[in-house]
């Protein structure tokens, strides 16, 4: 998580202080998250430094080829924080298990990191913004609000 | 199996939905790229999660032991199919405690595959515990999903209480007919002598005393006790107890009533028991080690169970208080029900003798105050009450539990003995 704020507070841009306070705000709530064991609060903090790496990006017009890293530090911070919120020290892990883990981890960790090059990629092919394109984001992000709506309801 | 989605899940999907959504406001493709990877984990996830299907089963090596001994407990999971990480964790009671084996375990089986965990128990008190249930949840590679599981099959484990070896017993005022090692107090067939008697038309020649005949003259004979066996019945107070760090009087009760009851079935006594609170038992009076097995079984259920009901001793059946019988009450003097039933019977003609089994122990001093005041109100409260007993002709002992019982049964003892003098 250090790696990725840092990496979007070093942006510059107009926004550089507002990036820096993001990303000491949202190493603060995963902070939090951690000692307070708050599965939920996880996710806040990723939201918090992806705004401010946003917000380090204002002015900038040509795309960072580092998101595709940030983005895999984030996924990576959060399932850390995420599998430590989980970890019970009553609970014993066989090793395998956790090895398994792991690399189940790293893999992801992996993959996402090819398919952000490939994405970042496919933006730098010039193609115009039409409203096919925009109705396919809109029908992810809908579709990504009906999975929380989905798993959010209890059954 | 219960399934449901963990937090996680929700938040991941919720900052993926934000994100696309800003990145299509803002029209910044390094959004895309930040959110992509949550995406990603979502899809792989909830692509990788499958139903698991478990089923667990658990099995004792020994289902009787001793307090203090040790057994295994076999927790087997079968996976009919592959699961990716299941917590296992065996509910143990407050009385049995885990010397080796790992619980609860997290684990990982593959489809068709059984595990048999092992876990090496101790009976840290008496009694019938309940081992169970087990607790099984189950996640998908990345989290996002649980299921979870209860095995409801619970292996019952009685632990049966140690027992003190006693030297000497209360010895009952009272005989009963059948043959025993007790010396009755009247005449007849036995080998102790009782007295001499003029011979009279049907004594055996074998009974004859030479030696008496030939200083008086005439043929006399001598009489003998019977060894006769005795009823004994065992009274456990379980209206109150005191207890403190896992300790309490109604632990020290039942020890010393399986004591005294193992004690006096090797002299052929009978021996019965009366379980007398807010759940009422008794067992008729009998013989032999399967009476023994009986009371010990019966003893390990006793239980503290709170009630307002007054009861009284007419609601024990009158075969169970048989007469002449001996009652050996181990009470901590602490229900005025239970104290109430101890007058009662004394004031029946029952030979009693009362073990109080002192709950002083249990209940530390307070430092200072008006609590320490009423601390020690308590304490004179209760001489005055033993001292009423006695008066009452009953034989009462305090037992704490740094003494061995056969100190209080000593005192209990000499206190008859005094008393039967007392009456001459």
């Amino acid at each position: 998580m250090a790696a990725a704020g840092a990496l979007a507070s070093t942006g510059g841009g107009r926004f550089a202080a507002i990036a820096q306070g993001g990303a000491a705000a949202a190493m603060l709530v995963l902070l939090v998250a951690l000692v307070q064991r708050w599965p939920s609060a996880a996710p806040w903090s990723v939201a918090i430094l992806a705004g401010s790496y946003l917000a380090g990006r204002t002015g900038h017009t040509r795309v960072d080829g580092w998101a595709a890293v940030v983005g895999v530090l984030l996924l990576l911070a959060a399932e850390l924080a995420s599998w430590s919120v989980e970890a019970d020290r009553r609970i014993v892990a066989e090793r395998p298990l956790v090895v398994r883990r792991a690399l189940t981890l790293l893999g992801l960790c992996g993959v996402a990191l090819v398919a952000n090059f490939l994405l970042l990629a496919s933006s730098a092919v010039a193609a115009p913004s039409g409203a096919l394109l925009a109705t396919v984001g809109t029908a992810a992000a809908v579709a990504a609000v009906a999975l929380v709506v989905r798993f959010a309801t209890p059954r | 199996m219960t399934p449901y989605a963990t937090p996680k899940l929700a938040g991941y999907a919720a900052l993926a939905a934000l994100g696309l959504l800003a990145s299509l406001v803002l029209s910044r493709p390094e959004l895309v790229a930040l959110i992509a990877p949550f995406l990603l984990a979502l899809g792989a996830g909830l692509a990788l999660a499958t139903t698991p299907r478990v089923s667990i089963a658990t099995s004792l090596e020994r289902e009787r032991l001793l307090e203090g001994e040790e057994t295994s407990v076999r927790v087997a999971i079968a996976a009919a199919s592959p699961v990716d990480r299941v917590d296992v964790y065996l509910q143990l009671p407050d009385g049995i405690e885990l010397l080796d084996g790992i619980n609860p375990l997290s684990l990982r089986l593959r489809a068709g595959e059984t595990r048999e965990l092992e876990l090496v128990v101790r009976a840290r008190r008496w009694g019938g515990h309940l081992l169970g249930p087990v607790y099984a949840r189950a996640s998908d590679p990345l989290g996002f999903l649980r299921w979870e599981a209860i095995a409801p099959a619970r292996q019952e484990l009685r632990a049966y209480p140690v027992e003190d070896v006693l030297q000497r017993i209360v010895r009952p005022a009272d005989t009963q007919v059948f043959a025993g090692n007790e010396l009755a107090r009247r005449k007849g067939e036995g080998i102790e002598f009782a007295d001499l008697r003029a011979w009279t038309p049907g004594d055996a020649v074998k009974r004859v005393n030479w030696r008496a005949s030939a200083r008086r003259g005439e043929l006399v004979v001598n009489e003998t006790h019977p060894d006769r066996n005795t009823d004994v019945v065992l009274f456990v107070d379980s209206f109150a107890e005191a207890r403190h760090a896992g300790e309490g009087t109604l632990d020290l009760a039942v020890r010393a009533t399986a004591a005294l009851a193992d004690a006096y079935v090797r002299r052929r006594d009978r021996v019965g028991l009366i379980g007398f609170g807010g759940i009422l038992r008794w067992l008729l009076p009998g013989s032999g080690t399967v009476q023994l097995y009986r009371i010990v079984d019966a003893l390990i259920d006793t239980q503290i169970v709170l009630s307002y009901y007054f009861r009284e001793i007419d609601v024990i059946p009158r075969r169970s208080l048989p007469p002449r019988a001996l009652i050996v009450a181990l009470t901590p003097l602490l229900d005025q029900r239970s104290i109430g039933a101890l007058l009662d019977l004394r004031a029946r003609g029952y030979d009693l003798a009362v073990i109080d089994v002192s709950p002083l122990p249990y209940t530390p001093r307070p430092e200072r105050g008006s609590d320490a005041v009423a601390y020690d109100l308590w304490v004179l409260r209760r001489d005055a009450l033993r001292h009423r007993l006695q008066r009452a002709g009953i034989a009462v002992a305090e037992w704490r539990v740094e003494d061995p019982l056969q100190l209080a049964l000593e005192e209990v003892t000499a206190f008859r003995r005094h008393a039967r003098v007392a009456r001459a």
